[in-house]
């Protein structure tokens, strides 16, 4: 590999990476402003129409998940792809051009210990890795947002136990924090037993990584937070970090009625309806 | 204690994932079955467990003719919390097509890999389709995604597996090129047709359709050497449903 393959400049790109603790595709507020978010990260790097690629691969490539992925970027600014590792026979593709083409990689929940296997068959690992060095924003949520951390705690089992990220990013990440109790006492269990310490994340509730140093917090849901977890003194410490609150952008459809009743309006006062 | 002979049915392609309204192979395989209702589990795994898959199988293997289950390994909340008890209880493994790299991945992250070599040894039958017949075999082609590859699998059975063997097609081109690479000698079979193991023999060859057959692979000096193998068409009356196999073991024994 090349190392002049990712920039022409000599500027170092900044890595980025979005962990969100849990979310949907859907229309209400707070999933808006989630993808809101995402978007604008992309936009940094890829300018007005950036590329945006979701790997379902956690939880197998499911179309409902592909579907709400494409219809909450659809009307976007923005060129929407998903590599479904699962689907490559019938719609085959240069798997590392594509993600090494994107401004944006989205990856979705699931099975973390499913996902991380498949990625080393097909060896997407290797590929983020570099997609991250060259600036490319890495974000996902649930088992999307674990894997870039060194360890995780992850269902794929059936039971909530730590496992092993990729490790692009120090320290550890628990999801769903206060949303799953199980998950969390297992978390805290395990940063008890030695694991390394990290963080934990509500549903709804982000950090970004942005270059060197601690991540920024975010939050789209009043409630949801960030919090550190570490070990001192053979105490678990859990302090929740200030975050900055995502508003939610108008939705597509709202617009589209508010255009509509904009055109009648207009209709009715040339027709003379309306004072 | 008398074990139960070691089998595998390496579907090339058909079953209820691709011949609709032809149960030919399904039924072969679970004539295979010791049980009166068989218990037989659907490994999805190549698909990514989709559950348009789930369901096409609880279809074509109703609950009036055996004992169906299936193993969401994306899912593992809701199936069964002891996998390999749930795997070695059963009579009949069948796994599915799609992704084959995929499916050994996921597997070995389960663990799954050994527990059906276990399965296998213990006498509950395996068998599948596409990515679901490569699997078994230590080596395979795959075409699942752009050029054919070479691909390890499982090595239940030491040979190679070439699916989808249909003339003129590029799996058989690249599974020629292979075997003049190195590859070992091994089996092919075309949609249709099904190569049944017992141990590590092939013992004959199905079919559920008339024309399908299956294929012995070999290199002799530097040319590649297939052979036709006799195949048996199931739709004919005169067809033996299942291969006479020795006495049925009384019950599958409990792991420990």
């Amino acid at each position: 590999m090349s190392g002049n393959g990712g920039l022409s400049t000599g500027a170092t790109p900044v890595r980025r990476i979005l962990a969100l603790g849990g979310h949907e595709f859907s229309s209400r507020p707070a999933d808006r402003a989630v993808c809101e978010l995402l978007l604008r990260l992309a936009r940094e790097r890829g300018g007005e129409r950036p590329r945006v690629c979701i790997l379902p691969t956690a939880s197998g490539d499911p179309s409902e998940l592909i579907a709400s992925f494409y219809s909450a970027f659809a009307e976007r600014p923005c060129e929407p792809s998903d590599v479904s590792l699962f689907r490559l026979g019938r719609r085959p593709l240069a798997l590392r051009d594509h993600l090494l083409e994107q401004d944006l990689v989205y990856v979705g929940g699931g099975s973390m210990l499913n996902l991380l296997a498949v990625w080393e068959a097909h060896d997407i690992a290797s590929i983020l890795s570099l997609a991250w060095r060259r600036g490319i924003v890495l974000a996902g949520q649930s088992a999307g947002a674990m894997c870039w951390f060194e360890a995780g705690i992850t269902k794929s089992s059936g039971k909530a136990r730590a496992a092993a990220g990729l490790g692009l990013l120090s320290g550890s990440l628990c999801v769903h924090y206060n949303n799953e109790p199980e998950r969390r006492a297992a978390y805290l269990d395990a940063v008890g037993d030695g694991m390394p310490g990290g963080y934990g994340l509500d549903d709804y509730a982000g950090l970004l990584w942005e270059g060197e140093g601690s991540p920024s917090a975010v939050t789209a849901r009043r409630g949801a937070r960030a919090y550190r977890v570490g070990s001192r003194e053979g105490e678990v410490v859990e302090s929740p970090l200030a975050a900055r609150f995502l508003p939610a952008p108008a939705p597509a459809a709202l617009r589209e009625d508010i255009a509509e009743f904009r055109r009648i309006k207009t209709m009715r006062k040339r027709a003379g309806w309306l004072g | 204690m008398k074990t139960a002979p070691r089998q595998i049915v390496a579907f090339g392609g058909g079953g209820f994932s691709m011949e609709s309204g032809n149960p030919l192979l399904d039924d072969y395989v679970l004539g295979l079955a010791r049980a009166e209702r068989p218990r037989i589990c659907f490994l999805p795994s190549a698909s990514g467990d989709a559950d348009h898959y789930i369901v096409r199988f609880y279809r074509a293997f109703s609950a009036h003719r055996c004992e169906p289950s299936h193993v969401s390994l994306f899912r593992r909340e809701q199936g069964p919390s002891d996998l390999r008890r749930h795997l070695l209880s059963q009579d009949l493994i069948y796994v599915g097509g799609g992704s084959v790299v995929s499916l050994l991945g996921v597997w070995r992250a389960h663990g799954i890999d050994s527990m059906l070599r276990e399965a296998w040894e213990s006498g509950v039958v395996l068998c599948g389709l596409s990515a679901g017949s490569l699997c078994w075999f230590a080596e395979a082609v795959t075409g699942f995604h752009g050029e054919p590859k070479r691909l390890r699998g499982l090595g239940l059975l030491p040979f190679s597996n070439c699916v989808h063997y249909e003339r003129g097609s590029k799996r058989r081109q690249s599974y020629h090129r292979f075997l003049l690479e190195g590859m070992r000698g091994g089996y092919a079979a075309e949609d249709g047709a099904a190569l049944h193991f017992v141990g590590e023999e092939l013992s004959r060859v199905v079919a559920s359709r008339p024309q399908a057959r299956g294929y012995r692979l070999d290199v002799a000096g530097r040319r590649v050497v297939e052979m036709r193998i006799a195949t048996t068409y199931l739709g004919d009356r005169e067809a033996v449903p299942a291969a006479p196999l020795p006495e049925a073991l009384a019950t599958a024994s409990a792991p420990g």
